[in-house]
C-alpha cells in the first residue's frame, strides 16, 4: 500500500521517515505549490504545540544568553516594553531574553526547572541498568555526647562508601560493592523481592524484607533513595526548591558544552540531604552525575557523588545474591 | 521608547509565529530550532531600520529568515539535512503566503488541548512536553512505535479540526 502525503508529513514530524521516503516527501512538495502550503500548515501547527507544551519559553531566554555575547544597541531599550508581552508567548520569549542579556542575568523560573527534572525522570525510564561510582567528599559527624536515639546509630557500623560501585536496576534491584575498612570486599543488593548481604566473614544473610540491608545505602531513610532512581527524582519534585545553575568553564568545556546542571535545595522540615546537584545531558536529560551535600546515613553526614559509568545492561542473574559469593558459602535467612 | 522599535515589536509579534514554523520545518532538532530562532529574532531587529514599509513585513523577514537557515546548514554540514536548497526555497515562499488569520487561528490550541484526556494527552506531553519521538513512548507505555505514530497523527487531526470548528463558530478571532 503506497502511504498517504499526510503520512508522509506525519512521519517528517515525529522523524521517523527513513532517507528514501524524505526524498519522497520533498519531490511531492515540489510538485505544487497547493504541496508546500499544505506541508505549511502542518508544521505551523506542530510548531504550535511544541511552543505551548514544550518550553513556555524560558529555555529561550536561557539559549539567548549563551548564542549572544553581548547587548546591542537599541535591543537594550525592549527593557521597558512590558506591554509587548502579553501580545504573544513568542514575542514575550524573545523580550524576556532580551532582558535577561541586557541585565546579564538568567533567571529561569521554577517551572521551567521542574519540566526539565521530568524530562530527567523519562530518561532514567529508558534504561534498565546503570553502573555508578561513588566518591565520599566529606563526612560530619554528629557531636560525641549528643547520642542520637534513633536505631540507626544502635546498629552495627555502616560500610564505608568511598569508591564504591553501585548497581542499580529497575524494580528496585540493586548490588552495592564496596570495601571494608581492612580491605576485604562487602556486596549488599536486592533482586527486589529479597535483600541480601554478603559480608567477607560469616554467613550470607538474605531477608524476604527488601528494605532489611538497603540501610547500607544512604538515602533510604529520607525517601531518596539511590537504589531507585525514579523515586528519588520524584521526591525532589516533592520536598525541593528546583533552580538552574551554570557550571565552571572548564568543567563546561571539558563535558564538551552539552551539559546543564540542576540544583535542588530540600525545603524546611523535609527530610534528605540539604543540597542535590545534577549535572545531565542538555540533549537527552541523561544523568552524568549526581552530588548529594548532607545526605544522612545513620549518624553521619555524607557529601557524596554519584558518576554514571555505565548503562550497559548487566546479566540477568547480577541482583541475585549467587552471583556475588562461592556455592560453598552458608547462607542464613532472616525473617 | 522610540516608535520605531515598538513599531518593529509589534510587526515581530505578528510574524514570529510563521517565521517560527518556518525553521521548524527546515530545522529538525528543537533545540537548534530555537537556536536559530533567536538568532533570526535578534537580526530581524537590528536590521529593521532598513525595513521598507511598503513591503509586506512577513516576507522580509522571512528572507532575513532564509539567509540566517542558509548560514545554519552550511556551518553545520549537516548530514540530516532532509530538504535540499529547492524545497528549502519553495518552503519559504509557502510560508510567506499563508494567511496571518491562520496563525491567529492557532490560538484556540490551548482550548482543544485542555479537551484532550488520558492517552491521548499523555502521548502529546510525552511527544512535544519532553520531545520524545514514537520509539522511546513505545517503549514507555507498551506501545509499538507505529501504534504511537498513527495515534499522534490522528491527534494531531483531532486538534486542527477542533481549531477549525472554533474559528467557524467565533469568526477567527480567539
Amino acid at each position: 500500500m503506497i502511504p498517504s502525503p499526510s503520512e508522509r508529513i506525519n512521519g517528517y514530524l515525529d522523524d521517523v521517515l527513513t532517507a528514501d521516503q524524505q526524498a519522497e516527501l520533498s519531490a511531492w512538495i515540489k510538485a505544487k505549490p497547493e504541496h508546500a502550503r499544505i506541508f505549511a500548515e502542518a508544521i505551523l501547527l506542530h510548531d504550535r504545540l511544541r511552543n505551548t507544551l514544550g518550553t513556555d519559553g524560558v529555555p529561550n531566554a536561557i539559549h539567548l544568553s549563551t548564542t549572544i555575547e553581548s547587548p546591542r544597541g537599541w535591543l537594550a531599550n525592549l527593557w521597558s516594553m512590558s506591554s509587548f508581552v502579553r501580545a504573544s508567548a513568542a514575542a514575550a520569549v524573545l523580550v524576556f531574553g532580551l532582558m535577561a542579556l541586557w541585565f546579564t542575568i538568567v533567571t529561569p523560573t521554577a517551572s521551567a526547572a521542574i519540566r526539565e527534572l521530568d524530562r530527567i525522570i523519562v530518561n532514567s525510564m529508558r534504561t534498565n541498568d546503570r553502573t555508578f561510582e561513588i566518591v565520599v567528599e566529606e563526612i560530619t559527624t554528629e557531636r560525641r555526647g549528643k547520642r542520637s536515639p534513633r536505631p540507626e546509630t544502635q546498629r552495627p557500623p555502616k560500610p564505608p562508601l568511598d569508591e564504591a560501585t553501585l548497581y542499580v536496576r529497575a524494580g528496585n534491584q540493586f548490588v552495592l560493592m564496596a570495601k571494608l575498612q581492612d580491605g576485604l570486599p562487602f556486596v549488599t543488593g536486592s533482586n527486589g523481592q529479597q535483600s541480601w548481604a554478603v559480608n567477607p566473614r560469616g554467613p550470607v544473610k538474605v531477608s524476604d524484607d527488601v528494605n532489611e540491608f538497603n540501610r547500607d545505602l544512604p538515602g533510604h531513610e529520607s525517601s531518596v533513595p539511590l537504589t531507585n532512581l525514579h523515586d528519588g527524582l520524584e521526591q525532589l519534585k516533592v520536598a525541593y526548591d528546583l533552580t538552574f545553575a551554570a557550571l565552571g568553564p572548564e568543567e563546561y568545556q571539558a563535558e564538551d558544552g552539552h551539559v546543564t546542571q540542576l540544583i535542588a535545595v530540600k525545603k524546611p522540615k523535609e527530610r534528605g540531604p540539604q543540597r542535590v546537584e545534577i549535572v545531565y545531558d542538555g540533549a537527552t536529560g541523561g544523568i552524568l552525575r549526581m552530588r548529594f551535600i548532607q545526605m544522612p546515613y545513620g549518624p553521619d553526614r555524607l557529601d557524596l557523588r554519584l558518576s554514571l559509568v555505565s548503562e550497559e545492561e548487566l546479566p540477568s542473574d547480577f541482583f541475585q545474591h549467587t552471583s556475588h559469593h562461592t556455592p560453598d558459602r552458608k547462607v542464613e535467612v532472616e525473617n | 521608547m522610540d516608535e520605531r522599535y515598538q513599531q518593529a515589536i509589534r510587526y515581530w509579534t505578528l510574524a514570529q509565529p510563521i517565521v517560527s514554523a518556518y525553521v521548524a520545518a527546515v530545522v529538525r532538532d528543537f533545540r537548534d530550532r530555537d537556536d536559530v530562532l533567536q538568532e533570526i529574532s535578534v537580526a530581524v531587529l537590528e536590521a529593521f531600520p532598513a525595513y521598507d514599509p511598503a513591503r509586506p513585513f512577513t516576507a522580509w523577514a522571512m528572507g532575513i529568515a532564509r539567509n540566517q537557515i542558509g548560514t545554519y546548514l552550511r556551518e553545520r554540514k549537516r548530514n540530516r539535512l532532509v530538504f535540499d536548497a529547492e524545497t528549502v526555497d519553495l518552503l519559504a515562499v509557502a510560508f510567506e503566503q499563508l494567511d496571518s488569520a491562520q496563525s491567529r487561528q492557532l490560538d484556540f490550541l490551548q482550548d482543544c488541548l485542555a479537551k484532550l484526556e488520558g492517552r491521548a494527552r499523555q502521548l502529546c506531553e510525552l511527544r512535544y512536553q519532553n520531545d520524545l519521538k514514537p520509539a522511546a513512548i513505545g517503549s514507555l507505555l507498551n506501545m509499538t512505535p507505529n501504534t504511537v505514530a498513527k495515534s499522534l497523527q490522528r491527534i494531531r487531526d483531532q486538534l486542527r479540526q477542533c481549531i477549525e470548528r472554533h474559528a467557524a463558530r467565533e469568526g477567527g478571532q480567539p
